[in-house]
């Protein structure tokens, strides 16, 4: 039994390793690395993940998207630590905290391996990193958007929903919102969690204490979905002057559509995904590179410009 | 030879009208026995006898209802097990307290781990240990190649073996047997017999709990038959056969039965 | 006269033949010696992952300084907690509040010191005496109740974690506490966690080419980071408790047959206790050395590290049931994983991969474990 054991291993490794092999043989090419902060579970990432394979397509070079499967921070400098020691062309990252990722993105730096922040994090922070440039939305300037946005339609009492709670990105938003809104962030940010029946269900609980909310906010799709669902359900969409979502997919522009869903923030981003890299290879390749930020957001999708993004949404949208 | 003789006419532990009732439950009325050094002391029964009872209440885990216990003529009352061993009298339960996975050695030694200073700290002193363990199991006529082995690739016997062993050699005076040759073959079972002889002659005192009457018979001087929570008496070897105290400890309804058996059991 | 050739012939083969199942036969024993060793599992698994690794990411700078130290980092910081799992996994007990007690140890460092002004050193010594405390209340209720651990930890996994977001909103209404660097200043607190150690040797090794030297000079790898040799020294304390002292034996009885250890005089309370006081204090290590190093508490730091920990403990041997195992097992283990998780990013494949390869490996270990487990007790 014992030996049969060891042979199953061996030939367990030994068929993995042609696979691994060509992998490994396919590093002589030029490769970038990019790095995110999002948990497995987070679906958004797949347009980005989407936008880099097409930049690795047009532009001939390789590019390996990484991310620590829980969204622990300490986890992704770690990543980042890993990703300097294989010395590659670039580093794209997000910057989802700066205290944590300072050490690692400078010493990649430091290294001479360019680097470009993408997504989260502010131009100030990527500056101060030394990367060549930050290619994002700034999260606190749209929710304040968004708040003014809610302000306008007549919103008094919101309610933020935060599937992501220990992402301090996320808690900008809201933030943004209160401040746009101009009240004062208490208890209107709700701790949803992930999963699509809790979201649901804790949503419904907060809605039914709090009876006098007429304002949504959900900071991705993982909070909005199940939101949507809700409203559908209970069929009181009506009672909400503003429900804005923070980025897209199928569900959310048909909520849109059907007048569920006020507006979408869009921060586009498939642009975050294939800027950086078509930047870093001309830079690597040539040295040029744009001389300022590159903001990829806030757009807002509404009704009136729904149609082209519906057909893209989850995608490249 | 004097001084054998005296010595096994002192009486190392002696129960005396021990009643023990669990709410209404009667398990014990008014049972006496007394076990002497050098001597094996059998006590049978049939399932539901009241032994379990008994032996739990002389090594401590339960305290009489009625009735007192004297170790070396001093009444005692052991509030648990730990303070029975203290007094000397070691239990050998049926699951024998060894963990299989331990190694001999550890588990010879659990709970009294000879230790050996180096600055401030303690360590096991593993040679020592083992040493000790191999050569307890030798006195028995077990050879241990490895004292590191596992407890669990030993044979049932030889488990009880160590058991046993560990008992004497942490100064058990009063040495109780649960069951210990219910689950041995025949070669296994010779082999714990041969070693309860070994430990009688040291002069231990030894109370021998079994359902098997031959068993019993080949190593008790005396023998005490438990029935329903009753002694019907205590006989010593020359003043009983074995038919004579199997017949007892089945009681007569089942008597007729018996002869037509007897062979087979 | 061909005849007796080839009987000749034949009795010289047979002859060969029993010489071969003879030695076969003693090599077997040897084998099984070796078997019995708990870590021997790991130790084979962790050659042949860095076998696997030395084919597939040879030429990625995963065997260059820098590359050593990236998996040899992530690997020490499990070993911290792997340690101490398998401790108490040897002694019958789970904790899963392992990966929450990281998260609320460095809030317990980082709000004094960033929000009550308290030096690193109170502060620290503050997170250090609470998850003791939370320590010894989970092995309390523990042996109290008589409840399973993975029940009563679960409890603490959801507390702790949730006291940790709430905290953290509540004084920065952010979920990570930024500012600790500054805030600790020249402490010698964050060089004793997250400093670097034998700095002038890896100078020279820059010197003379061992190690890549950096454009301004200093060497790509500044030194020793402090998380391997606090791991090092834990696993070094944590082994010799439980192979040569007293405790030790006494954690392999609590685990192996509490009732027979009770009935022998050991007392397994107050060793399960200050077992979960031990993973405690083994994960205020691991989140103090995480808080220097990145300069901020966060609410999600440590999450998932007790099954982290649990998988090293087990691929290194220990048994799910208690009684049996090793810390040098479980320091292979969190080698293993380490080098598996890092590992794989070196070979440039997919990083969704690693679970597939990671639970396979569990599986794996189990498989391997449960077969010694059975050599050694006989049973089939």
């Amino acid at each position: 039994m014992k030996s049969g054991l060891v042979r199953k291993l061996l030939l367990g490794a030994a068929l993995a390793l042609p696979m691994l092999g060509g992998a490994a043989a396919a590093q002589a090419e030029e490769t970038y690395i990019f790095v995110s902060h999002a948990p497995d579970s987070d679906s958004w990432w797949n347009v980005i993940k989407n936008a880099l394979k097409d930049a690795a397509k047009d532009f001939g070079v390789k590019v390996e998207y990484r991310n620590p499967s829980t969204g622990d921070l300490a986890d992704m400098a770690r990543i980042i630590q890993q990703a300097t020691a294989q010395k590659p062309a670039g580093i794209i990252s997000t910057i989802a905290d700066y205290s944590v990722l300072e050490g690692p993105i400078k010493d990649a730096i430091a290294k001479g391996i360019p680097v470009i922040t993408v997504n989260s994090g502010t131009a100030e922070e990527s500056k101060k990193l030394g990367a060549l440039m930050h290619i994002g939305q700034p999260e606190y300037d749209a929710g304040k958007g968004a708040g003014e946005r809610a302000k306008a339609a007549g919103v008094t009492k919101f309610l933020c929903i935060n599937h992501y709670i220990t992402n301090n990105a996320s808690v900008e938003r809201c933030q943004g919102y209160a401040d746009g809104l101009g009240v004062k962030l208490g208890d209107q940010m709700l701790d949803s969690g992930m999963d699509p029946t809790d979201v649901y269900n804790r949503v419904k609980a907060y809605l039914t204490a709090h009876p006098d909310t007429d304002g949504i906010l959900a900071l991705g799709p993982n909070a909005a979905d199940p939101t949507i669902k809700l409203l559908r359900d209970t069929n009181s969409a009506g009672k909400y002057k503003s429900f804005i979502t923070f980025d897209l997919d199928g569900d959310i522009s048909k909520a849109i559509k059907d007048g569920i869903v006020e507006s979408a923030i869009d921060q586009q981003p498939y642009l975050q995904g294939y800027l950086p890299v078509a930047f870093l290879v001309k830079y690597v390749k040539y040295g040029i590179i744009p001389a300022s930020n590159v903001n990829t957001g806030p757009g807002f999708v509404t009704k009136s410009n729904i149609a082209l993004v519906e057909k893209y949404a989850g995608e490249y949208r | 030879m004097a001084a054998v003789e005296q010595a096994a006419t002192r009486p190392l532990i002696e129960v005396k009208d021990v009643t023990k009732m669990f709410g209404p439950v009667v398990a014990l009325t008014g049972v006496s026995m007394t076990v002497n050094a050098s001597e094996v002391h059998c006590l049978l029964g049939d399932n539901g006898a009241g032994k379990s009872t008994l032996i739990k209440t002389l090594s401590g885990v339960y305290q009489p209802t009625e009735g007192q216990l004297f170790i070396d003529g001093e009444a005692v009352d052991f509030a648990s097990p730990r303070h029975a061993l203290d007094r000397g009298v070691a239990t050998v339960f049926q699951d024998l307290a060894m963990i299989p996975l331990l190694s001999i050695t550890r588990n010879f030694f659990m709970g009294r781990e000879p230790a050996k200073r180096k600055g401030p700290f303690a360590f096991i002193d593993m040679k020592h240990a083992d040493a000790i363990t191999r050569e307890e199991m030798k006195k028995i006529g077990i050879d241990i190649r490895d004292p590191q082995q596992a407890v669990g690739t030993l044979s049932g016997g030889e488990r009880q073996c160590v058991a046993i062993a560990r008992a004497v050699y942490f100064g058990a005076k009063v040495l109780i047997l649960d069951e210990p040759t219910s689950a041995l073959g025949v070669a296994q079972t010779s082999m714990v017999l041969k070693y309860v002889r070994q430990v009688r002659a040291r002069g231990l005192g030894v109370i021998f709990i079994t359902h098997n009457v031959r068993h019993a018979y080949a190593v008790g001087d005396r023998f005490t038959i438990l029935n329903r929570g009753r002694t019907l008496g205590t006989f010593a070897k020359h003043e009983t056969s074995l038919d004579n105290l199997q017949t007892m400890m089945a009681g007569d309804k089942e008597l007729q039965d018996l002869t037509e058996l007897e062979g087979t059991i | 006269m061909t005849d007796g050739v080839t009987s000749d012939k034949v009795a010289q083969s047979e002859r060969i033949l029993k010489q071969v199942h003879d030695e076969r036969l003693r090599r077997q024993s040897r084998w099984r010696k070796l078997l019995q060793h708990p870590e021997f599992g790991a130790l084979a698994g962790a050659a042949l992952v860095f076998l696997f690794f030395g084919f597939t990411a040879g030429s990625s700078g995963m065997f260059a300084a820098d590359g050593i130290l990236n998996w040899s980092t992530v690997s020490a910081q499990l070993m911290i907690i792997a340690s101490a799992a398998a401790l108490l996994m040897i002694g019958g007990e789970f904790d899963l509040s392992v990966g929450s007690m990281i998260g609320f140890a460095g809030m317990m460092i980082a709000i004094p010191m960033v929000y009550f002004g308290w030096s690193p050193v109170a502060s620290t010594a503050f997170a250090f005496a609470g998850a003791l405390a939370i320590g010894f209340l989970n092995g309390w209720i523990v042996v109290k109740t008589r409840l399973p651990s993975f029940i009563v930890t679960l409890a603490s996994l959801y507390i702790l974690r949730g006291l940790t977001i709430a905290l953290s909103i509540l004084f920065s209404n952010r979920t990570i506490v930024s500012g600790v660097k500054e805030a600790a200043g020249d402490s010698i607190i964050p060089a004793l966690f997250s400093g670097v150690a034998f700095r002038p040797l890896f100078v020279w090794f820059a010197k003379i080419g061992v190690v890549d030297q950096l454009a301004d000079g200093n060497p790509a790898v500044q030194g020793v980071p402090a998380v391997i040799l606090w791991a090092l020294g834990l696993a070094f304390v944590s082994h010799v408790i439980l192979t040569r002292t007293r405790v030790g034996n006494w954690i392999f009885a609590s685990g192996g047959d509490a009732n027979a250890a009770r009935n022998v005089g050991v007392p397994v309370n107050r060793v399960k206790i200050a077992l979960f006081m031990f993973t405690a204090f083994c994960a205020t290590v691991y989140a103090t050395e995480q808080v220097f190093e990145f300069g901020s508490a966060a609410s999600d730091r440590g999450l998932l590290k007790e099954f982290e920990a649990i998988i090293a403990a087990v691929i290194g041997g220990c048994l799910l049931t208690g009684g049996y195992g090793s810390v040098v097992g479980a320091c292979f283990g969190a080698l293993i994983f380490g080098v598996v998780q890092m590992g794989i990013l070196f070979t440039g494949v997919p990083n969704d991969w690693f679970r597939v390869f990671l639970g396979a490996m569990l599986l794996v270990a189990v498989l391997f474990n449960n077969m010694i487990r059975r050599r050694v007790t006989g049973e089939r």
